[in-house]
């Protein structure tokens, strides 16, 4: 048996969720039955009265995880700063909002917020006190475009190694391991205008470095040198596998972020077979999340589907 | 590019329907959603705008209604602690004498709004969302 789990977080059926094809009780029975334990919740995606739910809510969906016999993991938040259209959120606010989502955490049954880099030092510092009268751990994932290399990581490894030893951590997301666009941000960039020949040479040009200056001065139309921008900046993959050794004891929770599959063994995009060895190596005990992100890009997905090719291609691994 | 498949809900499936008070027809309404995966503050919506068989409706014509409450267009920036869960859908009422004729309409939704968790470089994402659907009036 190994120590790491797969879990998955609800986020991963956004498309049927919001099509409405599935509400929560059948993604949760659907995690049931994919044999999944461990579950994330999106907040703010799936708690109706978010960010103050009721208590009949809270109730309910404790007794939901109970019947299909789930196990609450984590609860994701965000830092919102931008609620308001004439300024940031101040300091207080944030604060507000996060202590707020560890109350419902905890009255939800989760031992585990996830929240987002724009927190601050100083904010993640003072929320040490809440986390322990609560017993509610708090963690910031680190998603694209951050990476280890980041200055204001440095600060927050060092809170998450000192005084918030235990209670603060981080979460790191698959997403800043991606070294190249994934098939549906292709066929996307194909449907809003670029051409084939024209798309394949500029995944061409990424793959040598991604020098912008050749696409600005070639025969490529508006949208494509939009696209290649963009691509160039979003999957150029700045984190090395080797930098997780030094900040491993930090992570409390992992976010196994994935935009296609088409098989149960290996992705182009994502080198999942060296992060398990290497997570595995450090002795991670924990969950991964099982997360897919493809509706971002393409509602015809089916997302069972495509977790399905992930726990395969996951168990693989963890089992290997 | 990120979130462009939400904008697929930004629609109602519902029909157009015709508002009477009483034995009089005051206006039409239709229903839209938050095209995203999660909800947000109106507050995020920096504009928004309405156009039936391609002519704008005018802004003083419209009440948005959300969570029991009638707001105009020009407060919604205002309403932070307002909050539009993903799969509520809003009603948009529109002022019309008589209502809208029955049969198929052009419903076009424009969108603009913010990402609230997307500044941490100093600018937000704002997105586009625009949508054009056949509609039918009861």
């Amino acid at each position: 048996m190994s120590d790491i789990k797969l879990g998955i977080s609800l986020y991963s059926f956004s498309t049927e969720y919001i099509h409405e094809k599935l509400d929560l009780e059948g993604i949760l029975k659907k995690a049931r039955d994919m044999g999944y334990r461990g579950v994330e919740i999106v907040a703010a995606q799936m708690v109706p009265q978010y960010p103050y739910p009721t208590d009949e809510w809270l109730a309910e969906f404790k007794a939901l995880l109970a019947k299909y016999e789930l196990e609450p993991v984590c609860w994701s938040a965000y830092i919102d700063m931008g609620i308001r259209s004439d300024r940031d959120l101040t300091e207080e606010e944030i604060i507000q909002f996060t202590v707020n989502d560890l109350i419902y955490a905890k009255k939800a049954g989760f031992p585990l917020v996830r929240t987002q880099h724009a927190i601050t030092p100083k904010i993640f510092r003072a929320m040490i006190p809440y986390c322990k009268e609560l017993g509610v751990k708090l963690t910031i994932e680190m998603h694209h475009p951050h990476h280890p290399a980041v200055p204001v990581w440095k600060e927050y490894f060092e809170i998450m190694k000192n005084e918030g030893k235990g209670w603060l951590g981080f979460v790191p997301d698959f997403s800043i391991f991606q070294t190249m666009p994934h098939k549906l941000y292709l066929d996307q960039a194909i449907s809003f205008g670029c051409r084939e020949d024209k798309l394949a040479q500029i995944v061409e040009i990424h793959k040598n470095g991604g020098d912008y200056s050749l696409v600005e001065n070639g025969d490529f139309n508006e949208i494509e040198k939009h696209t290649a921008e963009e691509m160039f900046a979003k999957f150029s993959a700045p984190a090395r596998i080797e930098q997780l050794k030094d900040v491993m004891d930090c992570a409390f929770y992992i976010h196994g972020k994935f935009y296609y599959l088409d098989n149960d063994d290996h992705d182009v995009c994502i080198p999942f077979e060296e992060l398990v060895a290497e997570i595995k190596r450090l002795g991670y005990k924990g969950y991964i999340a099982s997360e897919y992100e493809g509706h971002h890009f393409d509602e015809t997905i089916d997302s069972e589907e495509q977790l399905k090719h992930f726990v395969a291609l996951m168990t693989k691994q963890i089992e290997k | 590019m990120d979130f462009q498949a939400y904008n697929k809900i930004l629609i109602c499936k519902s029909n157009m329907k015709n508002v009477a008070v009483g034995d009089v027809v005051i206006g039409y309404e239709f229903q839209i959603k938050y095209p995203s995966y999660r909800g947000a503050f109106l507050s995020c919506i920096e504009d928004l705008k309405f156009f039936v068989d391609d002519e704008e409706i005018p802004a003083g014509k419209i009440s948005f209604k959300l969570n029991g409450k009638d707001f105009l267009l020009s407060e919604l920036k205002e309403c932070f602690k307002e909050y539009w869960f993903v799969r509520t859908p809003a009603t948009v009422f529109v002022r019309q004498d008589g209502g809208i004729p029955s049969g198929e309409h052009k419903l076009r939704v424009y969108m603009k709004h913010r990402v609230p968790y997307t500044g941490y470089f100093g600018q937000y994402l704002v997105l586009d969302s625009d949508v054009t659907e056949t509609k039918i009036a009861e």
